[in-house]
């Protein structure tokens, strides 16, 4: 009992590290700086997808999208010339539904965990993502067919199968806190942290790992390949915190998370935006949001473009 | 933004002042004016007593005058009635003396006349009630002989113990009598002699007193016939007394039925007249009676338009009802202080609801049974390949089968458990099974078992909550809380704090 209560913290000892809470995200920062009619911006990953494209930010190329069920028998046309890709519903979350196929022959196909899968569980499991069962609230959704992200090497020791990401937590078109999520044997492959995926703080000015977290706990290792995590050091940061700054401009957001992949061969891409991102990062980090957010509204200029802006936080150095 | 938040605050915190001031004045309303009370199980003695009258007629008019008792603090008058048929009913100014004519034409065979009335005593009242100074008694007229023994026996009594009534009534009951008494009493005296004569004593005394007529209630006697007790007015309160004991207060099962006044009926024109009265005791609820008290107290518009005047199903669901805020109030603290998650945020409310039919084991060990067996079963179900619509109408049926079959099982078996299945709501069963085994997949066993797990924690909380009859009481009787809960719920709805379970999450922070 006492050691289960040794566990927990004072909330001053929060407050002094500046750790934002659940209650005061929502309240505070979500109902102040995100207005409710952008969300479907970011909640529907095809608008999301062509939003970006249009003010130049890159993402996996779009192969085709099902909205009805009598469209489902045309994903084998869809996907015709390809031998790879991703099945994921256009408005899920937390990593729900998505389906990644790394190869596709002879109609096998393989799942990034290796698994053989046969046509009409991938029917049935286009089905399942129109009918609403991935997406919040239950409601209608549309499949998307996005081409696979073939990770860097950079990352290859970090992390078992799957696609690591960086999420960016951006505010005021600030990128103000950053972190690598690594995909692990528990987490099956997919990158959120609440399936057991490793998350790495990063130092927002250069991409260098600072702590490592599983499970709300400390970690210094993968688990699964025994890498040490505090030697990443990801690559094309300028570029990672460009693609978040253009996230503000695409969607007038003021608070938002931006999940970005490094493909090997075309560098960063944008995978997703979200407009309430959890706050686990804060633990990667090892410090919290609040102190972040109240520096950008004390000293961070507005009116910047988002090239400007990310200059300004990659030379910034605090006031002290 | 935080001087708006402090408005908000502020604003939320000023209107819930005003619902506690307003919830304070209403439970006070209530307790004082309509006898609610916090106890669900307070109940009020409800008193019927029937005078039946008989009497054969002679050929003068026929005149009866009956003394009735009138409502005051100590009992209250819940119905009356005369059944005297073509007789001609009058009452005093008063409303305390009722005469009955017969007819111009005097009937010829024996009369039955019945007077019945309902009342229920308010025992907390009971020697309480400030009575006005009544007129300085009438001053008995004696001889000087009289006068000087009368003035002897007081001097006697005060030998005796207890106040001055009782020292007069503990003397005059002396066994054996003092010489002086017994020369001063009649050779045989009926009760009402009795009483007058310690009236006059105490009116030397300038002790004004009058006698009371009541019943001592016995269930097994049918008819009574009503004893005489003697009120002193003391202290600017009427203190009842004991005529043979002297002992003072309202003895135990005994109901008061008139105060004062000579004799209860006088029947005028009949001979062979005969009173039996019968006394029979009920017990209703408090609240039952609330309407009645309303009623007496002249505050009954108010309550016409309170639900405790709605029929009685109606009150039933009301206060099934009116337990709700309650359970959504922890609900509201569980996720936003506490920080628990839940799978949908009222589920839990529904499953605790459920779980105040069932009864506690037996609805754990029925609910447990149903999403076990609705896993297993929606796990076979995933070969199918089905879609979710279908899927899910399909546990939604699995889950009706396994309630009749449990049903049915637990009725042969006469095992309380598998009975109460029925109780548990259809669609959120089947929405959890549907939710925990597609968590089962995506997230592993583990994950699931824990958002089961949440959801009936919370439930459980509640359960405990509103499964208390007295909780459930007060909350319907005073359902005027329920304004405070709104507004707490409002409040948290501006708590910017960490939840309990953020201060064990971002402790690594700190601890680094
Ligand atoms: N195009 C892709 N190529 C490879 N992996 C992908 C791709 N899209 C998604 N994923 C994997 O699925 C995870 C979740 O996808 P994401 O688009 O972020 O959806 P969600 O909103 O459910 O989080 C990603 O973190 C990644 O591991
Ligand atoms: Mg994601």
């Amino acid at each position: 009992m006492l050691k289960w209560l040794s566990k927990f913290c004072s909330p001053q000892q929060l407050y002094d590290a500046g750790v934002l809470g659940m209650n005061a995200r929502n309240f505070h920062i979500i109902s102040k700086h995100n207005q409710r009619r952008l969300y479907p911006l970011v909640d529907d990953k095809v608008q999301t997808k062509t939003l970006a494209n249009n003010i130049g930010i890159s993402t996996p190329k779009l192969i085709g999208k099902i909205e009805h069920q009598y469209e489902v028998k045309n994903i084998l046309d869809i996907i015709n010339q390809y031998t790879e890709f991703v099945i994921k519903p256009a408005q899920g979350s937390g990593g729900k539904g998505v389906l990644v196929i790394s190869d596709y022959h002879d109609g096998i196909f393989t799942t990034a965990s290796g698994r053989k899968i046969s046509y009409a569980e991938v029917y049935q499991h286009i089905s399942n993502i129109l009918s609403g069962l991935y997406s919040l609230g239950g409601k209608y959704d549309t499949a998307i067919i996005e081409e696979l992200v073939h990770f860097s090497d950079v990352f290859k020791e970090y992390s078992y199968q799957g696609v690591p990401d960086v999420r960016l937590i951006i505010y005021k078109g600030y990128p103000i806190m950053a972190m690598t999520r690594l995909p692990t044997k528990a987490s099956g492959g997919r990158a959120n942290l609440h399936q057991g995926a490793v998350g790495v703080g990063l130092n927002i000015q250069t991409g260098k790992a600072l702590h490592g977290v599983l499970r709300n706990q400390p970690v210094t290792i993968q688990p699964d390949t025994g890498a040490d995590l505090m030697q990443i050091q990801v690559p094309y940061w300028q570029e990672h915190l460009l693609i978040g700054a253009l996230a503000y401009d695409m969607t007038g957001l003021g608070y938002l998370g931006a999940d970005i992949v490094l493909d090997a061969n075309k560098g960063p891409m944008m995978l997703e935006l979200n407009a309430r991102p959890g706050l686990a990062i804060q633990i990667a980090n090892g410090f919290g949001l609040k102190t972040k957010i109240k520096e950008v509204d004390k000293y961070y200029p507005e009116n910047l473009t988002a090239n400007e802006r990310v200059k300004f936080v990659l030379n910034y150095r605090h006031a002290k | 933004m935080l001087k708006k938040i402090a408005s908000i605050r502020g604003g939320l915190t000023f209107l819930l002042i005003l619902a506690i001031i307003y919830a304070i004045y209403g439970i006070y309303y209530k307790i004082e004016y309509w006898g609610f009370s916090f106890s669900p199980k307070q109940n009020t003695n409800l008193w019927s007593i029937e005078a039946h009258i008989s009497f054969t007629p002679t050929n003068t008019p026929i005149k009866i005058n009956l003394t009735t008792p009138r409502s005051n603090d100590a009992f209250k008058i819940l119905e009356e009635n005369i059944i005297a048929p073509d007789y001609k009913i009058k009452r005093n100014k008063t409303k305390s003396l009722l005469t009955l004519t017969a007819p111009a034409k005097n009937p010829e065979d024996k009369q039955n006349l019945y007077y019945k009335i309902m009342l229920f005593d308010n025992i907390d009242t009971r020697g309480k009630i400030k009575a006005p100074q009544p007129q300085a008694p009438q001053q008995p007229i004696f001889d000087n002989q009289k006068l000087a023994a009368a003035k002897q026996i007081l001097d006697l009594a005060e030998k005796m113990d207890g106040d001055s009534v009782s020292q007069i009534i503990l003397l005059l009951n002396q066994e054996p009598l003092a010489p002086a008494v017994q020369s001063y009493l009649p050779v045989k005296n009926t009760q009402q002699q009795t009483v007058e004569i310690i009236s006059d004593l105490l009116a030397l005394k300038q002790i004004p007193s009058r006698p009371a007529r009541g019943f001592k209630l016995e269930e097994s006697k049918k008819s009574l016939s009503p004893d005489l007790m003697l009120e002193a007015y003391i202290d600017g309160v009427w203190k009842l007394y004991d005529i043979r004991t002297g002992k003072k207060g309202l003895p135990d099962n005994f109901i008061l039925f008139q105060r004062g006044g000579k004799s209860l009926i006088d029947v005028i024109g009949g001979e062979d007249s005969v009173i039996k009265f019968s006394v029979l005791k009920s017990v209703k609820s408090t609240m039952s009676l609330a309407g009645q008290r309303a009623k007496l107290m002249d505050s009954q518009g108010w309550f016409n338009y309170s639900i405790y005047n709605l029929p009685l199903s109606q009150q039933n669901t009301l206060k099934w009802l009116s337990i709700f805020p309650l359970g959504i109030l922890l609900i509201v603290l569980m996720r936003n202080v506490v920080g628990i998650q839940t799978m949908g945020t009222f589920t839990p409310m529904l499953l605790s609801m459920a779980l105040v039919k069932t009864g506690f084991w037996a609805g754990m060990g029925c609910f447990s049974i149903m999403i076990l067996l609705g896993l297993i079963i929606r796990s076979l179900m995933n070969r199918f390949n089905l879609l979710l619509v279908p899927r899910i109408s399909a546990v939604v049926i699995f889950v009706i089968l396994i309630m009749q079959e449990l049903t049915v099982l637990g009725y042969s078996l006469d095992l309380h458990i598998a009975q109460s299945a029925v109780f548990f709501p259809i669609i959120i069963t089947a929405w959890i099974i549907e939710r925990a085994s597609i968590t089962w997949e995506e997230e592993g066993p583990l994950n699931a078992g824990k958002e089961i797990f949440n959801s009936l924690l919370v439930a459980i909380i509640v359960y405990f909550v509103i499964s208390s009859e007295y909780i459930r009481h007060i909350m319907f009787a005073f359902n005027e809380l329920n304004i405070i809960i709104l507004f707490i719920v409002m409040l948290l709805g501006t708590y910017t704090g960490y939840r309990l379970l953020e201060l064990k999450r971002f402790s690594p922070i700190v601890k680094r």
